[in-house]
C-alpha cells in the first residue's frame, strides 16, 4: 500500500492509543483502614447478612457537588451522602474500603435496588408516597426543594416568566410533577422535555433547546456557571431518604438508628457544615 | 377465576404485574402518538436516505476525482461515527453556532437517519453500479448516450434489481435507528415508552409493547428483503 | 500569544482531566464492544448451528429468535437488559448488544458457508476428503474470507451502538463526553468535545475497516475462481 496511506493509518492508531492509555493511567488509590470504633453489638439478621458478605454496595450520585461527586482525576467519590455511606458501613463493623460505590442516575437507582444489585441507595432520592410503595425509605436526612436554572441572558426572573416556555427535566425524577403543580397554581403553561442524564439537560439549556433546567437545587448547584443562575423560586420541599429494597426492614431500622444518633450527638450538623449545606 | 389470578404472585407483583399492564393500556395513547412520529420520521428519513444514497453512489463510481473524493469522504465519515453523536451535533451544536437556529426535533431525526443511512445506501448503489461493469457503460456511450443518460436508462435500472435487497435491509435498520430520538426527547415511540415507564417503573409491559410495535413495523420489510433476495438469486 | 492560550478551547485542551475522562470512556467502550463481539461469535455459531441443524423444534426456536431480535432497535434491547433483566450498566450494554449481534453473526456464518457448500463440498468428498478435511481445506478458507466484510462491519456497528449505553448511565465514551461538556459548557468547548468524540470513534472504526479491507484483498488474492 502507498506510503501516505500507511502513515495515515499509523497516526490514527497513535491517536487512539494515546487516548486509551490516558484512560488506563488513573488508578484507584487505597485508603488507610479506619480503626473500628463501634461496639460489636448483635446485628439484626438483614444487616448481618451484608456484613458477612464483606461489602456494602451503595448507589450514589456521581455528578452532584457536595452530595455525591466523582473526581475524575482520582476516581474517588466525595460528598455528604458518601460520608453517610461510610458511617453506615462502620456502624455495622465494616471499613471504608468495604464500601462499593456505584454511580446511579434518577432513572437507574430504583431498578438497581429491585434487582438486588445494591444494598442501599443514598443518591438525592426524594421520599414520595408512590415511591414508598416500591421501596423502603429511611427517615429524611436532608430537605431540599426543586429549583430552576436559567441562563442569565434569557431575562427570566421567576416562575411566572416561564409561561409558554420549555422546561428540561430528568426522566424518572419528581421535578416534572413538582413544576407542573406550581405552574398550575400560577396559572401558566409550560411544556417539558425529558432526558436521561443531567449533563444532557445542561447542554440543552446552553444551546437553548430548553429555557429552564429543573431539578433539586442541590443538584443544580453543580451546573451553575457564570452564564446561568438558579432562580430564587423554590418549591415542593423534597425530603431525601436512603432507599432500600422493599421489605429490607432490618437495614432501614438500622439506618434510622444511625440517623437519630447522628442528629442527637451533633454529627449530622457537623456533616452538613462540612459540605456547606444548611 | 379472578381469585385464582389474584393468587399468582407473578401477576400481582413484580415487573410484569397486572396493575402495570392496566396502567399501560390506560395510557396507550401516548405510545400511539410516539409510533406516529416514528412512522413519519422513518418514511421521510428513508426518502432522504434513498435520494442521498443514489446521488452519492453514482458520484463514487464516477471517473472524475472530485465527486468521487467527496462521496468517499462522506461515506467514510458517516459510516465510522455513531448516529448518536451526529444527532447531538445537530441538536445542541447547531443552535450554539447559529444562535437561535432550532431545527425541530423531528427534522433532526429525519436528517440524522437520512444522512447516516444515506452513506450505507451509497455503498450499496456503488456496488450495484460496479457489478454492471464498464462494458455496458462504454457500449452505451458509444451509442451516443450522454454519461447521465447512460446511467439513467441503462446502468441504474439494472443495478436497482441487484441493489433492492440490501436497500430494504438498510430500510429496516433505519426504522430501528429512529429510536435515537428517545435520547434527545424527540417524541418518538421509544421516547414515549421510556417516558411513561420511567415515571412509575412500569418497564416490563411498556418495553414489550414498544418492541412489538417496532417488530410490526420492521418485519414486513424484512420478509420483503428475503423474497427479493431469493428472486435475485433465482435470476 | 497569551490570549490564544487563554481561550476557552485551549484552557480545556490543556486540562488533563479532559483526556482522563475521554480515555476512561474509550476504554469502557472498547471493553463493552470487545466482550459483546466475542460473546456474539460464540452464541452466533451455536445459534447458526441450531437454525440449520434440520431438527424441527430446535431450528424453529432459533429461527424465531433471530427473526424477532433482528427487528428490534439496539437501544430497546439495551434498556430491557438494564431495567427488566436488572444487569449493571456495563453488562446490560454488553448483553443488549450481544442479543442482537449474535443473531446477525448467525446469519453471516450461514451466508458464508452457503456460498461454498454444495459444489466444492461434493467435489471434495468425492475426491476422498473426510468431513473434517473438506471443511478445513476446501470450505472454510474461502467462506471465512467471504465472511470478513460483514463481520467487521458488524464489529464497527457494535462500537458505534455502544454509545446508546449512555441512556443507562454506562460511563462509556459518549456519556463521559457529555459529562465533560457540562464542565466545559461554553459553546466552543462543547463543540470541540463533540468533534473530539467523533474523531476518536472515526479513528478506531476507520482503522479497523481498513485493516480488514487489506486482509481481505491479501487473502482472496491467490484464489482465482475457486471460492470467489
Amino acid at each position: 500500500m502507498k506510503k501516505s496511506g500507511l502513515l495515515l493509518l499509523l497516526s490514527l492508531v497513535l491517536v487512539v492509543s494515546a487516548f486509551a492509555l490516558a484512560g488506563c493511567g488513573s488508578k484507584e488509590p487505597t485508603e488507610p483502614a479506619d480503626p473500628g470504633n463501634e461496639p460489636a453489638a448483635e446485628l439484626p439478621a438483614g444487616v448481618q447478612a451484608i456484613k458477612d458478605s464483606g461489602q456494602l454496595r451503595v448507589g450514589v450520585k456521581a455528578d452532584v457537588p457536595n452530595f455525591g461527586l466523582l473526581d475524575a482525576a482520582t476516581n474517588k467519590y466525595a460528598g455528604m451522602e458518601i460520608d453517610l455511606a461510610y458511617a453506615l458501613a462502620e456502624r455495622m463493623g465494616l471499613t471504608k474500603d468495604d464500601v462499593k460505590f456505584e454511580a446511579v442516575t434518577a432513572k437507574t437507582r430504583g431498578p438497581l435496588l429491585d434487582n438486588g444489585q445494591l444494598d442501599v441507595v443514598i443518591a438525592t432520592f426524594t421520599i414520595k408516597p408512590e415511591r414508598l410503595e416500591q421501596w423502603n425509605f429511611s427517615e429524611p436526612y436532608y430537605q431540599d426543594e426543586v429549583g430552576l436554572l436559567v441562563k442569565k441572558s434569557s431575562g427570566i426572573k421567576g416562575l411566572a416568566d416561564l409561561d409558554g416556555k420549555v422546561v428540561g427535566v430528568a426522566q424518572g425524577a419528581t421535578s416534572r410533577d413538582a413544576v407542573q403543580v406550581e405552574a398550575d397554581k400560577a396559572g401558566i403553561k409550560v411544556s417539558f422535555l425529558e432526558f436521561a442524564t443531567y449533563p444532557e439537560i445542561n447542554a440543552a439549556l446552553e444551546s437553548g433547546r430548553v429555557d429552564a433546567f429543573s431539578v433539586d437545587k442541590s443538584i443544580l448547584s453543580g451546573y451553575v456557571t457564570e452564564n446561568s443562575v438558579i432562580l430564587p423560586d423554590g418549591f415542593s420541599p423534597q425530603d431525601y431518604g436512603a432507599a432500600m429494597k422493599k421489605g429490607a426492614d432490618d437495614l432501614t431500622d438500622f439506618f434510622n438508628e444511625m440517623l437519630a444518633e447522628m442528629e442527637s450527638n451533633g454529627d449530622m450538623a457537623a456533616l452538613l457544615k462540612k459540605w456547606n449545606l444548611s | 377465576m379472578a381469585d385464582l389470578l389474584a393468587n399468582i404472585d407473578f401477576l400481582q407483583e413484580g415487573p410484569f404485574s397486572v396493575p402495570r399492564w392496566e396502567a399501560l393500556f390506560a395510557n396507550i395513547g401516548q405510545l400511539w402518538q410516539g409510533a406516529l412520529v416514528t412512522v413519519l420520521v422513518a418514511s421521510l428519513g428513508l426518502a432522504l436516505a434513498l435520494a442521498l444514497g443514489t446521488v452519492l453512489g453514482v458520484m463514487s463510481s464516477s471517473q472524475w476525482r472530485i465527486p468521487r473524493g467527496f462521496a468517499r469522504g462522506y461515506v467514510e465519515f458517516f459510516q465510522n461515527t455513531p448516529l448518536l453523536i451526529q444527532v447531538f451535533m445537530l441538536y445542541n451544536a447547531i443552535p450554539m453556532l447559529v444562535p437561535g437556529l432550532f431545527i425541530p426535533v423531528i427534522a433532526i431525526g429525519i436528517l440524522g437517519v437520512g444522512m447516516y443511512h444515506g452513506a450505507y445506501m451509497a455503498e450499496v448503489v456503488r456496488a450495484g453500479i460496479q457489478s454492471i461493469g464498464h462494458g455496458q457503460l462504454e457500449a452505451a456511450l458509444s451509442q451516443g448516450f450522454s454519461y447521465v443518460g447512460a446511467m439513467r436508462y441503462i446502468i441504474i435500472p439494472q443495478a436497482m434489481r441487484i441493489v433492492l435487497p440490501p436497500l430494504t435491509n438498510q430500510a429496516v435498520s433505519l426504522i430501528k435507528n429512529t429510536s435515537v430520538l428517545a435520547i434527545i426527547a424527540g417524541g418518538d415511540l421509544m421516547y414515549a415508552g421510556d417516558s411513561f415507564a420511567g415515571r412509575y417503573g412500569h418497564y416490563g409491559p411498556t418495553y414489550i409493547v414498544v418492541g412489538l410495535l417496532y417488530f410490526l413495523m420492521c418485519f414486513p420489510l424484512a420478509r420483503l428483503t428475503r423474497r427479493l433476495e431469493s428472486r435475485t438469486r433465482a435470476n | 500569544m497569551n490570549t490564544f492560550m487563554d481561550s476557552p478551547v485551549m484552557v480545556m485542551l490543556s486540562d488533563p482531566v479532559l483526556y482522563l475522562g475521554l480515555g476512561q470512556g474509550l476504554l469502557l467502550t472498547l471493553q463493552i464492544a470487545g466482550i459483546s463481539i466475542a460473546l456474539s461469535f460464540v452464541i452466533g455459531t451455536v445459534l447458526g448451528a441450531m437454525r440449520y441443524s434440520g431438527l424441527p423444534v430446535i431450528s424453529h426456536v432459533a429461527a424465531t429468535y433471530i427473526e424477532v431480535v433482528r427487528n428490534l432497535p439496539q437501544l430497546l434491547l439495551i434498556l430491557v437488559s438494564y431495567f427488566v433483566l436488572g444487569l449493571p450498566a456495563m453488562w446490560a450494554a454488553v448483553i443488549g448488544l450481544t442479543i442482537y449481534t449474535a443473531a446477525i453473526i448467525a446469519e453471516v456464518i450461514r451466508g458464508g458457508l452457503n456460498s461454498v457448500m454444495t459444489g466444492q463440498w461434493e467435489a471434495a468428498r468425492s475426491q476422498g476428503f473426510s468431513y473434517l478435511q473438506a471443511m478445513r481445506y476446501i470450505v472454510l478458507p474461502p467462506a471465512v474470507v467471504k465472511m470478513i466484510p460483514p463481520i467487521v462491519s458488524q464489529f464497527v456497528t457494535v462500537i458505534k451502538d455502544s454509545s446508546f449505553a449512555m441512556a443507562i448511565g454506562a460511563y462509556e465514551l459518549m456519556f463521559k463526553g457529555t459529562i465533560l461538556a457540562a464542565k466545559y459548557w461554553k459553546p466552543e468547548q462543547i463543540i470541540t468535545i463533540y468533534l473530539a468524540i467523533s474523531l476518536i470513534y472515526f479513528a478506531i472504526n476507520f482503522t479497523i475497516s481498513q485493516i480488514a479491507r487489506r486482509m481481505q484483498t491479501k487473502w482472496s488474492a491467490g484464489r482465482g475462481t475457486i471460492g470467489s
